[in-house]
């Protein structure tokens, strides 16, 4: 019997989508754009199910706990804002001093992390707070790490919520822990920027997609580096199939760095 | 009576006294004749004052003596006289008498010259040793920062030798691929054997250009720097095994390069100046007959590759027409000339071995606007050199012959109607058109070197189109693109073609990928800002025509060994990239199970973690499930239902 793919075309905001996610069971999708709003959709027929509003800027990042209870997203308006799934409240606003680059829920949905850009004199930070405790959703993290060199670009949490491995834009990793906010492991394999970092259903993977035109697959607890995937592109994107028999890539020349109208030239194209 | 071993008593007068040596013998009847000769020439450095021609049996003794009125004058006759040739067999040495002085007086003590250390570079041709034929070729990449040398190999390049800033700008190979010279701020540097060790160094600031000497005896340097008046600089020639600086020459104007031509055998070489063509001898560096040619309006000239034959234009002066003209050297005999009629521009484009020349000529005809092309073909092999004209009724896009052959290609036509034709130039007076094929995407044509196959391509704005063709039937071999290839580039053995893209004309992208000579891709290899690839020429063959004959009649045996040779490797090769891939893949494997078996050993903390919820498959938790019945939306149809 022939495969049914059916391709379901959401209706896309005006602006771009600057990152989506799936929820653990996967029948909802969460995708947040520029254009300030947080969508959730139904992914069995791509049914928009419902927004969350309140940003007032672009957002970067979204997250959702492994129940489908919380959902957690950063914007360029300065804040990480804290949201009840169901009903689509607000449940939380955190300040910060800069934009908000990557976030997530720890493995149990009581801890969610944050980076902050470097920005307008302020340092890059990775924020940590226990959702249990109410005074830290008042805008008091337990831990807040300052990364004076490079700023974090993309970051997730590892298998047991013990560390988070964070990738900067000078190509490099780093695990914290989500305890002390020590560094515990590094590693230096790509040469560029690192675009994005996912990892593998069961977390025990990491792949990051970088700058320098390759994908890397890595150990979350040793951040040993595994495989190395080739192109001759910046990779945006990249994502570990759950069979994990298979890696996708995505990715391309930057809109604004494109001089001739060729799509042949920019290459873009998922692989 | 002077002797040579007797010193002269008188101290003065003597520092302008000359020998001239290789004067010719004669008898009493021809002395006078002989004197008035020598006369002639060495009075023109100031006024003899004595002459002594010595005898011997009847005979001059082919040395004279010559006593001028002062010493400058002396220096004068041996700074221009030495090396005069007053015929083929007598060229005159002339010397200050004072300087055999010097030479009569050398100790007789012999004092053992110093020893310089033996530069071994090692088997300067070692490279066409390879047992299994590779040729080599040069990359640049990084921008330039890195340089390597690589064996073609089918499969994948073997690095023979890699260095960062091996040159600071481009390298290039002498003709027959001994040395490979680098480009640095003080000059160049020439590098070969096994090792690539430095050969020799030349200092010449600035230097942009170079260009080599058939022979590989010399290489020409070109600096757009300053030159000055006494010290002409732009151009240097050196000989490369000696290292030294044999003359510099001005650069008066800014002509496309090699500005000196050199003739096929080394021996000559020239260059045009306005309404002039010098031409200058190997090794003395001096010009031909002690002048250069004046061929007013010359608009260009070169030198057939097989013979030592200068072919060049003039245009229309007046009422005499335009011509070509075919001259002999060193003879300067014109063995051809050829009218022309309304031109507007010639260029020369001789066949490889010098058997055919074509000149294409383009006019305007008596009474029309528009410009035609003629290509005039000169036949070098036949009696007379017989001259053919094909007429083309196109523009000409690219014009190139079969490099040992007697075909030619062209490319003809407007873009995006661009026709490419074939055309045989046949023993029995007639050239035929064999063939032509009409819209192709090409602005160039590459012959493989060792003829029978072409290749047309695009290059740069048509995208890498590319067309392989073999011309013993005219039958397209294969389609292709190399998207954005800016360069092409046959391997001297002409199995093996190159295109590429250069980082110096387009930035992404940049990559050399290896084709066979049908059009079959074998690589692509992507090289971080790749800018230049070129092979290295062969010397010529050592075998004769009998030996290669012979060797093409067993051409079947030879290749069962090869044959057999490759489906080896072949399998060595396959058997290599098995078992690496199933080594790798039991890494793989043996990293999975261990950091499952971690997986496993930590549930009972990410039971922990979720409140006892086991979230560890999809399917751990069925309890929770929902049912849920969602409708889709499959189709509308609108049925009329008639009148009601």
């Amino acid at each position: 019997m022939k495969p049914n793919i059916t391709c379901l075309s959401c209706c896309s905001p005006d602006r771009s989508i600057t990152q989506i996610k799936y929820n653990r069971e996967g029948d909802l999708l969460f995708s947040v754009a520029k254009d300030t709003v947080t969508n959730v959709w139904y992914s069995v027929n791509g049914e928009r199910l419902g927004t969350y509003n309140g940003h007032t800027g672009a957002v970067w990042c979204v997250d959702c706990d492994w129940d489908t209870k919380n959902v957690l997203t950063g914007s360029a308006d300065n804040s990480c804002r804290l949201w009840d799934c169901q009903t689509g409240k607000q449940l939380a606003l955190l300040d910060t001093n800069s934009a908000v680059r990557t976030c997530g829920f720890d493995f149990s949905g009581n801890i969610i992390m944050f980076s902050t850009d470097k920005q307008m004199g302020y340092q890059c930070f990775l924020n940590f707070f226990d959702l249990r405790d109410p005074q830290q959703i008042d805008n008091q993290p337990y831990l807040s790490i300052p990364c004076s060199d490079h700023k974090i670009t993309s970051a997730v949490w590892g298998p047991l919520g013990e560390y988070v491995i964070a990738g900067h834009e000078n190509g490099e990793f780093n695990q914290f822990s989500a305890k002390s906010g020590e560094i515990v492991k590094k590693a230096k394999e790509h040469t560029k920027q690192i675009n994005d970092i996912q990892s593998s259903v069961d977390l025990t993977m990491i792949i990051s997609a970088s700058k320098d035109n390759t994908a890397k697959l890595f150990d979350s607890a040793s951040l040993e580096h595994i495989k190395t995937f080739k192109t001759e592109r910046p990779v945006n994107s990249a994502a570990i199939s759950p069979n994990m028999d298979h890696v996708v890539m995505g990715g391309g020349q930057e809109a604004m760095e494109v001089t001739t109208t060729s799509t042949r030239i920019g290459k873009f194209e998922a692989r | 009576r002077l002797t040579l071993v007797e010193k002269p008593q008188e101290a003065d007068g003597i520092d302008s006294v000359v020998v001239v040596d290789n004067v010719p013998q004669v008898g009493p009847e021809r002395l006078e004749k002989l004197k008035n000769v020598i006369h002639k020439i060495f009075s023109k450095f100031g006024k003899i004052n004595t002459e002594f021609y010595p005898e011997a049996d009847g005979l001059t003794k082919g040395y004279i003596f010559l006593e001028y009125g002062g010493p400058s004058q002396a220096l004068e006759a041996v700074k221009n006289a030495d090396g005069y040739k007053l015929d083929k067999q007598h060229t005159f040495r002339v010397n200050l008498f004072t300087d055999f002085d010097k030479y009569m007086n050398i100790s007789d003590e012999w004092e053992t010259p110093e020893k310089q250390p033996f530069k071994d570079f090692g088997n300067m041709r070692h490279w066409i040793e390879d047992t299994d034929c590779r040729d080599q070729y040069s990359v640049i990449y990084e921008a330039g920062e890195r340089t390597a040398i690589y064996d073609n190999d089918a499969k994948e390049p073997i690095v023979s030798e890699e260095r960062a800033r091996w040159t600071e700008t481009y390298v290039r190979w002498s003709p027959k691929g001994t040395y490979l010279a680098t480009f640095h701020q003080r000059g160049i540097a020439l590098w070969g054997g096994e090792k690539f060790k430095q050969i020799q160094r030349f200092s010449h600031q600035g230097v942009s250009l170079i260009d080599f000497s058939p022979c590989e005896r010399y290489v020409v340097t070109f600096s757009p720097l300053m030159d000055t008046k006494e010290d002409p600089q732009a151009i240097i020639i050196w000989d490369i095994l000696t290292g030294h600086k044999k003359r510099g020459f001005h650069c008066e104007s800014s002509a496309h390069w090699p500005i000196f031509k050199w003739s096929h055998d080394g021996k000559f070489f020239a260059r045009m100046t306005l309404d002039t063509l010098s031409i200058y001898e190997a090794p003395s560096m001096g010009l031909l007959d002690k002048k250069s040619l004046k061929i007013s309006g010359i608009k260009d000239f070169s030198w057939s590759p097989g013979d030592n034959i200068i072919a060049f234009w003039v245009p229309e002066d007046k009422d005499i027409p335009a011509r070509v003209t075919l001259m002999q050297m060193p003879t300067r005999q014109e063995i051809r000339v050829r009218n022309l009629f309304n031109v507007v521009d010639c260029k020369l484009h001789w066949q490889r071995n010098g058997d055919y020349l074509c000149v294409k000529v383009d006019r305007t005809p008596k009474g029309t606007q528009g410009v035609v092309t003629n290509f005039e073909i000169f036949r070098m092999r036949e009696k007379q050199v017989p001259v053919d004209v094909v007429e083309m009724k196109e523009g000409i896009i690219a014009f190139a012959w079969e490099p040992n052959g007697s075909k030619f290609a062209v490319l003809h036509g407007e873009s995006p109607r661009i026709n490419v034709s074939f055309y045989h130039v046949k023993n029995n007076g007639k050239i035929e058109l064999t063939k032509t094929f009409d819209k192709q995407q090409a602005n160039s044509i590459f012959w493989s070197p060792q003829g029978q196959f072409l290749v047309l391509a695009g290059l740069r704005s048509m995208n890498g189109a590319l067309a392989f063709v073999d011309t013993s039937d005219c039958t397209l071999m294969n389609i292709a693109e190399h998207y954005m290839a800016s360069d092409v580039e046959w391997d001297p053995t002409g199995r093996y073609l190159v295109t590429s893209v250069s980082w110096w004309s387009h930035k992404v992208d940049n990559a050399y990928w290896l084709w066979t000579f049908q059009g079959r891709l074998l690589q692509k290899n992507n090289k971080d800002r790749f800018c230049q690839l070129l092979w290295r020429p062969r010397p010529p063959t050592l075998l004769n025509i009998e030996d290669i004959k012979t060797i093409k009649k067993d051409l079947k045996k030879y290749s069962k060994i090869f044959e057999q040779k490759d489906r080896l490797s072949q399998s060595k090769a396959s058997k290599e990239l098995v078992d690496k891939r199933r080594s790798m893949m039991d890494d793989y494997r043996s990293y999975r199970e261990t950091a499952q078996q971690t997986y496993l050993e930590q549930k009972s903390l990410r039971l922990e973690l979720r409140g006892g919820v086991d979230s560890d498959e999809l399917d751990s938790n069925v309890e929770d499930w929902e049912e849920e019945t969602i409708e889709f939306f499959i189709n509308e149809e609108i049925i009329p239902l008639g009148d009601l």
